[in-house]
């Protein structure tokens, strides 16, 4: 692991956007309301694009003043977060797909993978998206060049303090 | 009840069982991180033996841990006294005992009973209610 800038990245808004994305697709799942998983995979789409948390704008303009949730925020890459977010769009569109296509197994078996996914790192710190990320990095693979923060496990959350 | 009624309910049914399995899951990891606990209180330095123990493992930068954690634990041992000894681990000062640990996030807090036999692992942020429910659920606790 080599030495490199990291920034400031807010977990809590991170950790917003996943318990969005555990609610709206478990809501969708148990009213069969495949419109809510495409919602989903549209707001996640929005925020690969604009390189933000889909939900974040939730906790930025209500969660955060309000109190209701507190900034945890650690020097982190943003790139693997960003990585793991268009990932998950990627499953969440195929699903959505595969669900509006009439193949219903397969469209949630997909989005209960985003579920688990998302409770993983909201509930457990680990990111699989971001230790994809770290792994193609060590591969060499272009466009993949952090390394995880020092003394943190690829994927995990960072212990704060760790890479100060 | 209509078909509609009948379908969100398998649903839901459903979907408590997938989110029951994941539970699990997450119930054997923290079983794991038990066994890990298991004797390693005695490699603590300056802990006091036959006495119930919280191992808390924090780091400088940790918001949660400033703003929630420590109070809480504050708050905890004025309400216990010298019942309960606290012992806090930074985990960026010793990393080997965090690995040793199974620690993967902070605040991580472990409850050890009197004999050392680790009986609770919270991972994040626990109030002092809940440390206080688990606390006295220790046969050896008394404040």
């Amino acid at each position: 692991m080599t030495s490199q800038t990291l920034q400031k990245v807010d977990h809590s808004a991170l950790k917003a956007n996943q318990l969005f994305i555990i609610s709206l697709n478990i809501i969708a799942f148990i009213l069969g309301l495949p419109v809510i998983a495409a919602f989903v995979a549209l707001m996640m789409g929005i925020g690969s694009a604009l390189k933000t948390p889909g939900f974040g704008f939730i906790y930025k303009s209500i969660l955060k003043p309000q109190g209701w949730m507190k900034p945890d925020v650690l020097d982190d890459n943003p790139e693997p977060h960003r990585f793991a977010q268009f990932v998950g769009f990627l499953f969440m569109t195929g699903g959505s797909v595969a669900l509006f296509a009439g193949s219903a197994v397969l469209g949630w078996t997909l989005v209960w993978i985003v579920v688990a996914l998302a409770a993983l790192n909201a509930f457990g710190g680990f990111c699989v998206g971001c230790a994809m990320y770290y792994w193609f990095a060590r591969l060499n693979v272009p466009g993949f060049g952090k390394q995880p923060p020092v003394g943190t496990f690829p994927g995990m959350k960072p212990k704060a303090g760790a890479n100060v | 009840m209509s078909a509609d009624t009948m379908f969100i309910v398998l649903r839901f049914g459903l979907a408590v069982a997938i989110i029951a399995v994941g539970l699990f899951a997450y119930w054997l990891f923290n079983q794991r991180l038990l066994g890990r606990a298991q004797n390693q209180a005695l490699a603590l330095v300056g802990v006091l033996p036959n006495k119930p123990m919280i191992v808390y493992f924090t780091t400088p930068d940790c918001a949660p841990c400033k703003t929630i954690q420590r109070p809480a634990l504050s708050k905890l041992m004025s309400l216990t006294g010298d019942s309960v000894q606290v012992v806090e681990i930074d985990a960026t000062q010793r990393p080997d005992l965090a690995k040793r640990w199974g620690v993967m996030s902070v605040p991580t807090t472990f409850l050890l009973d009197a004999r050392g036999e680790a009986r609770y692992v919270n991972n994040g942020v626990t109030r002092v209610e809940k440390l206080m429910e688990q606390l006295q659920t220790f046969s050896d606790f008394e404040i």
